[in-house]
């Protein structure tokens, strides 16, 4: 067993050394399709990312009609508090939205001179449980707010949530189908390389079917080679991803940077690192199965 | 009675663009038995020996080697097969960037021997061949004589009982086929079973051996094999 591991390795490395070239561009050309499908999971990470962290923040908020009798917002608070999906309820007086405004208005507000309290709606702030921060959710408890008469309006940033959702979607889709092009694409140059390899050690592969070498000793150093291109390739494209994600920072003007600072763009979990440099490994692999099925056969 | 090495019972062989290499060869070969396939250029001693060695399957007929059937169609492990048996062939089919040891020792590391003892094998076998003292040139220092000689070394380091030679005298001029032919006959006369094509009845007169004669191979209807000589 260890002669079988001590040839196969030495046997690959030669096969490799022995066709330099074309496996660099092998493993460059792995390396480019595998930072694409790599560009886009990363991209679909962080804005998977970003819609958590927002939906988290998610919150409807219900106004009231106005004159609705302050006697009526205790029980309505209860009400709402009682339907499914609903965390917290609090009650915002048209004097805490007055107040909450100049907060916001800072050094300017006396924008807000001579606007009267009363101007202002009465509105239940409404925090949804975890499992209902999602856009299908919310339009459920939506559903069930507009049918209480003293709400005027709800409002829970629809439509930001649904495009976003939407993009990730769109998104995931382009990565998948992206990954299959290249999938192929990786495939047939692995292929392409190993049947260059192959054919260079032609004579040698003919002295080993005529002394009787078993096919599984001769494939092996080819499926090893095939491997070896995915991992490398898959690991330049992880370094170059890496590379490019530290970069962005370094480039973006620091009036970015202060925005950027509350979005956190994270880089790929190490998990999702590993399953690219499995998927790598696997395109090289079947890369060299596709040629050793074409050109090494026993003769 | 010995059981038969090899045997061919009408063995056909058609090429895909008609042309007939083999028709109708029935013939039996005996274990320790040297045998010439003799015949013209294009009379299908060579495609008798690939089939032998399983590197073209017949198009019908059967074929027994070692006892085992190898034109059945779940016949698979040709590998097998091949580590009974030594080819040597006329083009040498040497790796040309080794060493004459590294040569017949490769025969040995890819069929599971460790490195050293691979090497040490082989200075054994190129003893018998009697290239000792060419052990560490290069491929490309040698005549074609010799060149043939560490072909016959790498055919027989893994002991086959049987050896097929394919015009292995064809590029050699008469006095390297001489030596050529004396290891053969010590090769003979230890036991392995020989199978050598050639196109030279110079050999088969000075040879006393069985020669089995293909005649106008490329067509079916006048295929025949002639039991020149049996000596066995």
């Amino acid at each position: 067993m260890m002669f079988f591991l001590q040839y196969v390795i030495r046997r690959t490395f030669q096969n490799m050394m022995g066709n330099l070239f074309s496996n660099l561009i092998t493993i460059g050309i792995i390396a480019i399709s595998m930072l694409i499908f790599s560009t886009f999971t990363l991209l679909a990470f962080n804005l998977t990312n970003f819609l958590k962290i927002w939906e988290d923040k998610i919150e409807v908020i219900a106004y009231l009609k106005r004159g609705t009798p302050s006697s009526e917002v205790e029980p309505l608070l209860k009400k709402t508090r009682l339907l499914e999906g609903v965390e917290t309820v609090r009650y915002v007086s048209p004097y805490d939205a007055m107040g909450f405004m100049e907060t916001k208005l800072g050094g300017q507000k006396n924008l807000l001179e001579g606007i009267q309290p009363a101007v202002l709606p009465p509105s239940f702030e409404i925090q949804m449980k975890k499992d209902y921060r999602n856009s299908t959710k919310i339009k459920e408890v939506v559903a069930h707010l507009k049918e209480i008469p003293q709400f005027e309006e709800i409002q829970y940033g629809q439509e930001w949530v649904e495009t976003f959702s939407v993009l990730v979607h769109i998104l995931r889709l382009t990565q998948w189908i992206l990954g299959g092009l290249l999938l192929i694409a990786v495939v047939f140059i692995t292929s392409n390389t190993l049947q260059l390899t192959i054919s260079s050690r032609r004579e040698e592969i003919e002295v080993m079917h005529w002394v009787g070498t078993s096919p599984s000793f001769i494939r092996i150093p080819f499926y090893l080679e095939g491997l070896i291109q995915g991992f490398l390739g898959g690991g330049l494209a992880i370094l170059f991803l890496f590379l490019l994600h530290q970069g962005l920072f370094l480039y973006i003007p620091p009036s970015m940077q202060a925005w950027l600072a509350k979005i956190p763009v994270l880089f790929l979990p190490l998990e999702t690192i590993a399953w690219i440099l499995l998927g790598g490994m696997v395109l090289g692999f079947f890369g060299s199965f596709v040629a050793s099925m074409r050109v090494l056969k026993y003769k | 009675m010995n059981e038969a090495m090899i045997e061919m019972h009408h063995v056909f062989k058609t090429y895909p663009s008609q042309i007939s290499a083999l028709s109708d060869i029935t013939l039996e070969i005996l274990p320790g038995e040297f045998a010439f396939i003799v015949g013209p250029s294009g009379s299908g001693k060579s495609t008798l020996l690939r089939i032998l060695f399983c590197a073209e399957r017949p198009t019908s007929g059967e074929v027994v080697v070692h006892g085992i059937h190898i034109t059945q169609p779940d016949f698979k492990k040709i590998y097998q097969l091949r580590r009974t048996m030594g080819i040597v062939s006329q083009d040498f089919k040497l790796l040309r960037d080794r060493t004459v040891n590294e040569n017949v020792a490769f025969a040995l590391e890819i069929t599971g021997h460790i490195r050293e003892e691979a090497k040490s094998k082989a200075s054994e076998i190129l003893r018998r061949v009697g290239l000792e003292e060419r052990e560490g040139d290069s491929i490309l220092a040698l005549s074609a004589g010799e060149q043939q000689r560490v072909a016959i070394a790498r055919a027989l380091v893994n002991s086959p009982p049987l050896l097929l030679a394919d015009e292995p005298t064809g590029n050699l001029d008469a006095r390297m086929t001489l030596d050529v032919m004396e290891i053969f006959t010590d090769l003979h006369q230890k036991g392995t079973t020989i199978v050598f094509a050639t196109q030279f009845t110079g050999l088969i007169k000075r040879y006393s051996y069985r020669a089995i004669r293909l005649l106008d191979g490329r067509k079916a209807d006048s295929h025949k094999v002639e039991e020149v000589k049996a000596t066995g």
